[in-house]
């Protein structure tokens, strides 16, 4: 009786599963088509599981403990128990290590519980989430005591009926909450997760040493362009956001949403997550809670009265650290791009400053509204070669907009008096060069990101170079991962890289000497964009300086307030992000706060007094040359 | 920080590309040895190439001529022998990314027949100059090839010596202009009259110079916008002179400048002091630019880089004369491209620099001891191999500040003391008269300096020498500054000191004796701080003159304002006594010469003469210190630290300086704290 109870249990909860996620997936599919590859998705996915995603879990030891137990020990014991009491085959040695794993599994349940209910960090969502241990409990110790009978320890089908009552009412808890739950409620996030895992819409990211960040091409000829509505944006990536574990992670190391900005990016990917159903929708922004908004997949989802208010939309700063965090590999810099693209093609609802940035990057091809023979006007002592059409070299400096600013021109005559130093065979492009369209790009103005990216590599087309160096990680981002898509491809050197090189072939030699303790800040888009981690941090052990390291640093460095166009749209917090950036810097005790990124430097620099000076890497590396 | 984008675009003068636009004009130093540029004359400028500069003019004034020898310290462009100084010169400035541009010039009637090889200086007619007080010869026909021949040599030795170009000056009633203005000019050959006659002279000296220098060499002329003077150009008869040279191809810019030389008063706004405002001449300039197509630069008191972008950036002229403001700040641009415009050390306008000259003496800054002493004073002090020694100042007037600032620049440890309520000392009550507060702009910086450098600074503090053990020193310097002094007269009871009446602390009487025992500017401030309160004020000194140890720009602007305020000038007495008659009081004074007396009933005697050091607390430290206050001056004028140690239980190095010292000068007392404390 018991074990046919069993048995009808975990079949039906089975079925109902596949049934209620197939009724799911009608969330998803009225998304735009993708081009996914199924089959090559599906053979990737234990691999994408158990290395890359476990590479994410890993970094919090406690989930690297819990979930590895939990979640195994629950996918593998199901297996186990579809064929020990699904199908009967209640061999010994089958049975053996299903309880083994249901022990395992009951273990990490009662650590899950734990945390939950002791202390709960704020960051991970309540609600039912708190009572998905109990289930697990209660699946584990359900079929524990009923698989105790197959290795004949306990014959439970021959003990008294309330017994017998309560583990197969266990069990149906169990397998209510957490395999039928896969189409609603917390295990969502499994079903949901193992299929966004397999259709990811950047395979490229699995098994690979750097990040997938080179934003997909917009159709410009599509009859809407960027996403309005939840329907908007391709299928897999509604499946994404409906795999949103709410577990936090982006929410703590969301530069914005620590300064107070209205940008929680946890509850950005649950507003459209849950705007795919029909009705009132529960997100409210952090600062500026929204009046009662309905949601539904047609519905457009950005607006002072729609769900999503457009200041979260230009608080993100693109620092990719939310994606770099989350467990399930969503891309919310890709939606917010997304997004974007809409506001700005279509309504040409670009806030602040920015479109007036766009405007002069229409008219002048810089979006400091200078004229591009001033381009090189810092440099006019500097005798810089220019690379003429029909010209060669080996090194193409690509100065970047910070030609036009005075802070980083100090940064630019240090690059060019260290190429110079090293003998390096370098040339610039002069008034030909035009801003490389990341800007516009990333505050959602793809037009005007393609016209530059084209004519910039028309331009690159007609000259000869080995490699591009540039002074700015957003160049260095745009050019090497962006502009491939169109056509353009080209070995892309940040200035770091270079100079790293430069010193370890003995082209520059330094005379190390007392330069105080420095703290190199990771710019977004160099660090965890790009992966240079290691090259700045010799530059700046080979000038006799004592590195510190501040609390965030890497691949989880805390950005500067500056990229995706952020310093321009403006939106005001209760704090400034640099202004925390610092505080780290002040913190870790540095002298000098060592910078390698334009923007970096400008938002940096923007601080206070007193603070600690800020310097581009290359800054320091000239004092230390020019005293060799 | 603004944006002062507009600075920093480079500009193209002819196959010249200048890297940005700010500039230093010609001006002679004095620091040419045997009429050469030199080592020091040509660290002076290539600290400013270093600095940033994007145009550096030098040889101000270069005479081309025996016939218009030097008088003071000028370049000798008139032989072969400075060639190869020029090409050592040009390679210094170039290899800092710099342009150098050489002026030359006929000075015509400005100079004096008893200099050089003893010739009558000449001019366009026999008139007098009043400020050499030489009489010139009206030049003759053979002349005329001699001096243009001159002019042409000298410019091909501008080239020659790798100089970027050569400005010729057609102002400060130099030769050419001496042919210009109708207040000299009184001849009738065809180098008279009209307009176009008197212009004909500068005209060929320019076809000659072109012959030498071809045209593909820049070839500037810097000339006045307005004479200033009743009978000279005015701005219409300027704007009509630089249009036509604009036109002739000949030139490829105009340095505008205003007023004459002939006379003290008007040379003293061509170098505009502190009692002008800034950049008071722009508009004669900006007249000019918006007439002709060459570039138009100029200089006149542009001292702040926010007044330098706007005359730039709203198109009044397009290059900016900072002189003055380089040798305050050679470094200037530099810190302007670092964004750090709040260390620009600003020019006040004090004039030291250029009234040194007239006094025969080289040009230093008043208040940057290192400008023109490249050679062994740094503009940038170096930090010490080891830092962190512990070090207490006494007293933050000038030499103390610096004292504090150089220390910390140096990685030490400072603790200042100041017994007022604010740093400054003496600069804060010259500070008070009338025309002079501009020199507040001296402490603004080095206070600013010293905070910023973490001097931890105790204000309202006398310290004593209890107070200064203590801190456990390693160094004291003890710049408590001076007393004020009256000087020794019988009845010197009854008399008032100038600092009572500038801190007005006492008013002034209304009839008042000011007795200028000193020579400085202290006496006539005071006189004309109580003249413009109302006091009938009778200046007297016993030097031959008032404000005897002053040069031109600024005896001149005391002059100026003395007269205006009625102020009666005596020379030539000595104060003998004071006494009281009734309400008011006599004083005695008897000639320096005839020992005649006599005397004058007064309200009130102000006496100044200097200062007495206020050394109670250095002497109170000697016993404790280990050289016993001793300074080893060889070492402290060969630039090596001070070692000397005769007093085994002593426990700190003790150095005094500035007015503790003796009574002398701001440039002094800040010269002793750089001096002293570089070595620290």
């Amino acid at each position: 009786m018991l074990a046919d109870v069993l048995r009808f249990l975990i079949l039906a909860a089975i079925a109902l599963a596949v049934l209620g996620v197939g009724l799911r997936s009608r969330r998803w599919r009225v998304g735009r088509a993708a081009s996914v590859d199924v089959l090559a998705g599906i053979l990737a996915l234990p691999r994408r599981y158990m290395v890359d995603l476990h590479e994410v879990v890993s970094r919090h030891r406690f989930s690297a403990v819990m979930h590895p137990m939990a979640a195994g020990g629950f996918i593998a014991s199901t297996v186990l128990v579809v064929i020990v009491h699904g199908l009967r085959f209640d061999a010994a040695w089958l049975a053996w290590p299903l309880l083994v794993l249901l022990a395992v599994m009951a273990m990490g349940a009662v650590l899950a519980g734990v945390r939950r209910w002791s202390n709960k960090p704020p960051r991970l969502s309540g609600g039912a989430f708190n009572l998905l241990p109990f289930a697990l409990l209660a699946f584990a110790a359900g079929f524990f005591a009923a698989t105790l009978e197959a290795v004949g320890l306990f014959a439970l089908s021959e003990s008294i009926w309330w017994l017998q009552a309560i583990v197969a009412t266990f069990a149906a808890w169990g397998c209510l909450e957490l395999i039928v739950g896969m189409a609603a409620g917390p295990m969502k996030h499994a079903a949901c997760g193992a299929l966004h895992l397999a259709f990811h819409p950047r395979p490229g990211r699995f098994a690979s040493n750097t990040a997938d960040c080179a934003l997909e091409p917009l159709d410009l000829e599509a009859a809407k362009l960027g996403a309005e509505t939840p329907a908007d944006f391709a299928w897999n990536r509604l499946l994404g956001f409906d795999a949103c574990v709410e577990c936090g992670l982006c929410k703590e190391v969301c530069p914005a949403f620590a300064a107070g900005l209205p940008l929680n990016p946890k509850k950005l990917i649950q507003v459209l997550a849950t705007a795919l159903g029909e009705g009132e929708a529960t997100y409210r922004s952090t600062l500026r809670p929204l009046p009662p908004a309905t949601g539904g997949p047609d519905r457009p989802l950005v607006g002072r009265d729609a769900l999503i208010h457009p200041d979260t939309l230009w608080a993100c700063t693109t620092c990719r650290a939310c994606v770099h965090e989350c467990p399930m590999m969503i891309e919310h810099v890709d939606a917010v791009i997304e997004l974007r693209r809409f506001q700005a093609l279509e309504l040409g609802a670009v806030p602040g400053k920015g479109a007036d940035a766009l405007e002069e990057l229409r008219t002048t091809d810089n979006a400091a509204g200078a004229s591009p023979e001033s381009r090189l006007d810092w440099a006019a002592d500097l005798d810089l070669p220019v690379l003429e059409d029909g010209g060669s070299c080996d090194v193409l400096l690509w100065l970047g907009e910070g030609a036009f600013d005075l802070r980083n021109q100090r940064t630019l005559r240090a690059v060019v008096k260290l190429l110079g130093r090293a003998g390096v065979d370098f040339a610039v492009l002069g008034a030909a060069e035009r801003d490389c369209g990341d800007l516009a790009r990333r505050l959602g103005d793809e037009a005007t990101f393609r016209d530059l990216a084209r004519l910039n590599i028309e331009t690159l087309a007609k000259r000869r170079f080995e490699r591009i160096v540039t002074a700015d990680p957003h160049v260095l981002n745009c050019l090497g991962n962006d502009y491939p898509a169109l056509g353009g491809t080209y070995t892309v050197v940040s200035h770091v890289a270079l100079l790293a090189g430069l010193l370890e072939s003995g082209a520059l030699t330094t005379a190390p000497r007392e330069a105080g303790k420095v703290t190199y800040h990771d710019p977004c888009y160099l660090g965890r964009y790009n992966g240079e981690i290691e090259a700045p941090r010799i530059l700046i052990r080979a000038i006799g300086a004592e590195p510190v390291e501040m609390e965030r640093w890497g691949l989880n460095s805390h950005c500067c307030g500056g990229g995706g166009g952020a310093a321009l749209t403006d939106v005001v917090g209760q704090r400034r992000i640099p202004d925390m950036r610092m505080d780290q810097a002040r913190t870790a005790g540095a002298d000098i706060v060592a910078v390698a990124c334009p923007t970096c430097a400008v938002m940096l620099e923007g601080v206070v007094r007193p603070r600690p000076e800020v310097a581009d890497v290359a800054e320091l590396l000239l004092g230390a040359v020019e005293g060799a | 920080m603004a944006n002062y984008d507009a600075l920093l675009q480079p500009i193209q003068l002819k196959n010249l590309t200048i890297r940005n636009r700010i500039m230093s004009t010609s001006h002679a130093p004095a620091y040419a040895e045997d009429g050469m540029p030199k080592e020091r004359y040509q660290l002076y400028h290539e600290e400013k190439a270093k600095g940033g500069i994007g145009l550096t003019l030098i040889g101000g004034s270069s005479p081309v001529s025996a016939d218009c020898p030097a008088t003071f310290g000028q370049l000798d462009a008139s032989t072969d022998r400075i060639v190869p100084y020029f090409q050592e010169f040009a390679e210094r400035i170039h290899k800092h990314g710099a342009h150098i541009i050489c002026q030359i010039t006929h000075t015509g009637r400005r100079t004096h027949w008893s200099g050089g090889d003893w010739l009558p200086p000449i001019s366009s007619s026999p008139v007098r100059e009043p400020q050499h007080r030489s009489f010139p010869k009206a030049m003759e026909d053979w002349d005329f090839p001699r001096v243009i021949g001159d002019f042409g040599q000298a410019a091909r030795r501008c080239k020659d010596g790798g100089m970027d170009g050569v400005e010729i000056i057609y102002g400060a009633h130099h030769l050419v202009d001496q042919f210009w203005s109708p207040s000299i000019n009184r001849r009738t050959d065809k180098y008279g009259g009209s307009l176009e006659n008197r212009m004909r002279f500068g005209f060929e000296v320019l076809e000659e110079i072109r012959k030498q220098v071809g045209d593909d060499y820049v070839v500037g002329i810097r000339m006045s916008g307005d004479e200033m003077i009743d009978d000279g150009l005015n701005p219409e008869d300027c704007l009509e002179i630089a249009k036509a040279h604009a036109r002739s191809g000949l030139i490829d810019y105009l340095n505008i400048f205003h007023s004459n030389a002939s006379t003290h008063m008007s040379l003293t706004p061509i170098m505009p002091n502190m009692a002008y405002p800034v950049a008071p001449f722009l508009y004669l300039a900006s007249g000019v630019k918006a007439e002709v197509d060459i570039p138009v630069i100029h200089a006149g008191r542009i001292t702040d880089i926010a007044t330098a972008a706007r005359a730039v950036e709203d198109g009044h002229v397009d290059m900016v004369g900072m002189t003055r403001a380089h040798m305050a700040d050679p470094h200037l641009v530099k810190k302007l491209m670092e964004g750090r415009g709040e260390d620009i050390r600003e020019c006040v306008g004090a004039n030291y620099c250029i009234d040194r000259i007239y006094m025969g003496a080289p040009a230093l800054c008043l208040h940057n001891p290192a400008t023109g002493r490249e050679a062994t004073m740094p503009h940038i002090v170096p930090k010490a191999e080891k830092g962190g020694r512990k070090i207490v100042v006494v007293g933050a007037g000038p030499a103390g500040l610096e004292a504090a600032r150089v220390s910390a620049e140096r990685g030490h440890r400072v603790v200042l003391f100041e017994a007022a309520e604010r740093t400054g000392g003496q600069i804060n009550l010259a500070a008070k008269a009338t025309w002079r507060e501009g020199l507040a702009g001296i402490v603004r910086w080095l206070d600013a300096q010293v905070g910023k450098l973490g001097v931890e600074v105790r204000l309202n503090t006398e310290a004593s020498a209890d107070m200064v053990k203590a801190e456990n020193p390693e160094i004291v310097v003890v710049a408590t500054g001076g007393r004020p002094n009256k000087g020794r007269f019988k009845g010197d009871a009854l008399a008032v000191g100038s600092w009572d009446i500038l801190s007005s602390k006492v008013a002034p009487g209304d009839s008042v004796l000011m007795y200028d025992d000193n020579g400085q500017h202290q006496g006539p401030s005071c006189a004309e701080f109580m003249a413009k309160r109302g006091a009938k004020v009778e200046l007297v000194t016993p030097d031959r003159m008032t404000a005897e140890e002053m040069g031109c720009t600024n005896f001149a602007v005391h002059l100026r304002e003395l007269h205006t305020l009625d102020v009666i000038m005596t020379p030539d007495l000595r104060l003998k006594e004071v006494y009281a008659e009734g309400n008011r009081m006599v004083a005695v004074l008897r000639n320096e010469y005839n020992n005649a007396e006599e005397e004058r009933v007064i309200d009130q005697v102000v006496a100044e003469h200097g200062t007495l050091p206020a050394d109670d607390l250095y002497f109170a430290l000697k016993p404790d210190s280990i050289n016993l206050g001793e300074l080893d001056i060889r070492a402290f004028i060969d630039g090596r630290p001070q070692e000397i140690s005769n007093n085994p239980g002593g426990k700190f190095m003790l150095f005094r300086i500035g007015d503790a010292v003796a009574s002398r000068n701001v440039h002094a007392a800040i010269f002793d704290g750089l001096r002293l404390c570089k070595e620290f």
